[in-house]
């Protein structure tokens, strides 16, 4: 069918092997040979790329197998597992992370805002948290790679115990470049910064039946983005 | 018989490509370079205690480690025999938590769970034998719990997460106070009768 196309995709090198080669063979018969030797070396690249890739961005992403996903949240629901998939501990391995098993702990981590749009420290945004039921939790920023970034007010993070709230419990955080009242988080000084929220929670009340924490899906912060510089 | 259907190759390439994404997903956990066991082994030796500095910008040991918690890890070796954790717990939000050098949380203790302000902890593998510290000392032994290694190098790890703020010195300072090393089970107590 497209054996054409095939051929043309395919890499030079059989080409240079050809000379030394096919002298003991009669041409045809080496032209053949050279060719099905050029699909299998073409064939093999390819499922190379391909085994590679997919291995990579379920390990560094996660699929719907390994993580769920509410709203721009994304955690990894066996991580610190002992008895977690072979994805999971690649990507606890891969991270240099110890995190605490999901009966202890529940980790998400937020690369975007609510409406999907990637975090970034030129815009500004406000994040509308509801009361948590767990006996301790945190939010914090980092930059892109897992890395705290630096402020005149050393502010990392809120917890449950810092964050200033309401009667009912809510909470407002402001991730911001510049000053802001309340809650305020620092997203440093560099305009040109991706930012990661994570939120922590430890030691979750509501629990499924393997005891692994619950947090409802209404509960995470809700992420919106406010203004761009 | 000359292989030339395309078709056939497709095949080929589907199923390597199958075999290469299993092999790589397996694999990768053993080659991961930089895993948490390797970035504190960097830290000091094994079998002690060694309280991380509270993560700060460009001064992280671990990436995406929390600004608001201070940590104490134990890297322990149990080829030489078991090895002994003590913890007073200073606030019930303490979380002491057991790892394989993959990373894999295999047990925990939670402070807010502990009837008593007291850890204190055998770590041994299932063939290692801490019986006879009940007979060395019995009157201590009703409180110690004997933690199962599933491996001979792991990483035990303390978790202070801070109550409020300006709370970090007060942990460092009870974090400080944390014991990690060897159990001696047939050495005589030297402040025993």
């Amino acid at each position: 069918m497209d054996t054409n196309r095939l051929t043309s995709a395919l890499p030079n090198s059989p080409l240079l092997l050809a000379p030394t080669q096919s002298t003991a063979w009669r041409e045809e018969e080496a032209s053949h040979s050279m060719r099905s030797l050029a699909y299998f070396v073409g064939t093999f690249v390819v499922a190379l790329m391909l085994g590679i890739g997919s291995a990579w961005y379920m390990i560094e992403r996660g699929s719907t197998l390994t993580t769920t996903k509410v709203g721009p949240w994304n955690g990894w629901i066996s991580e610190g597992n002992p008895s977690a998939d072979p994805y999971t501990r690649a990507h606890v391995a891969r991270s240099g992370r110890l995190p605490l098993t999901s009966t202890v702990a529940r980790y998400f981590v937020a690369r975007t805002d609510n409406a999907g749009r990637s975090l970034r420290s030129d815009c500004e945004y406000l994040i509308e948290g509801f009361p948590l039921n767990a006996r301790w939790w945190s939010l914090a920023v980092y930059d892109e790679y897992g890395g705290l970034i630096a402020n005149s007010s050393q502010r990392y993070s809120f917890n449950s115990e810092e964050a200033i709230r309401r009667a009912d419990g809510s909470f407002r955080i402001n991730l911001s470049r510049n000053a802001r009242p309340e809650n305020w988080l620092p997203s440093g000084t560099d305009p040109n910064r991706s930012l990661m929220l994570v939120l922590r929670v430890y030691g979750s009340r509501d629990t499924d039946i393997s005891g692994i924490g619950q947090i409802p899906n209404d509960r995470l912060p809700k992420i919106e983005r406010i203004r761009c510089e | 018989m000359r292989v030339s259907l395309p078709g056939l190759y497709i095949a080929l390439g589907v199923v390597l490509a199958g075999l290469i994404h299993v092999v790589a997903v397996l694999t990768l956990p053993m080659l991961a370079p930089r895993d948490a066991h390797a970035r504190l082994a960097a830290l000091g030796p094994a079998n002690t205690m060694i309280q991380l500095p509270a993560a700060a910008p460009g001064q992280q040991v671990m990436p995406m480690m929390a600004p608001d918690v201070r940590y104490a890890v134990c890297r322990y070796d149990l080829s030489n025999g078991p090895v002994r954790l003590r913890a007073e717990i200073a606030d019930e939000l303490w979380l002491v938590a057991f790892y394989t050098p993959l990373g894999e949380n295999y047990y925990a203790v939670i402070g807010a769970d502990m009837k008593q302000p007291v850890i204190d902890l055998i770590i041994a593998t299932k063939d290692q034998t801490v019986a006879e510290v009940g007979v060395d000392a019995p009157e201590a032994f009703d409180n110690v719990v004997v933690v199962s290694s599933p491996v001979v190098e792991g990483i035990a790890l303390i978790r202070a997460p801070l109550a409020g703020p300006s709370r970090g010195a007060e942990a460092e300072r009870a974090l400080k106070a944390t014991y990690c090393g060897p159990h001696k089970s047939s050495s005589p107590d030297p402040s025993g009768p």
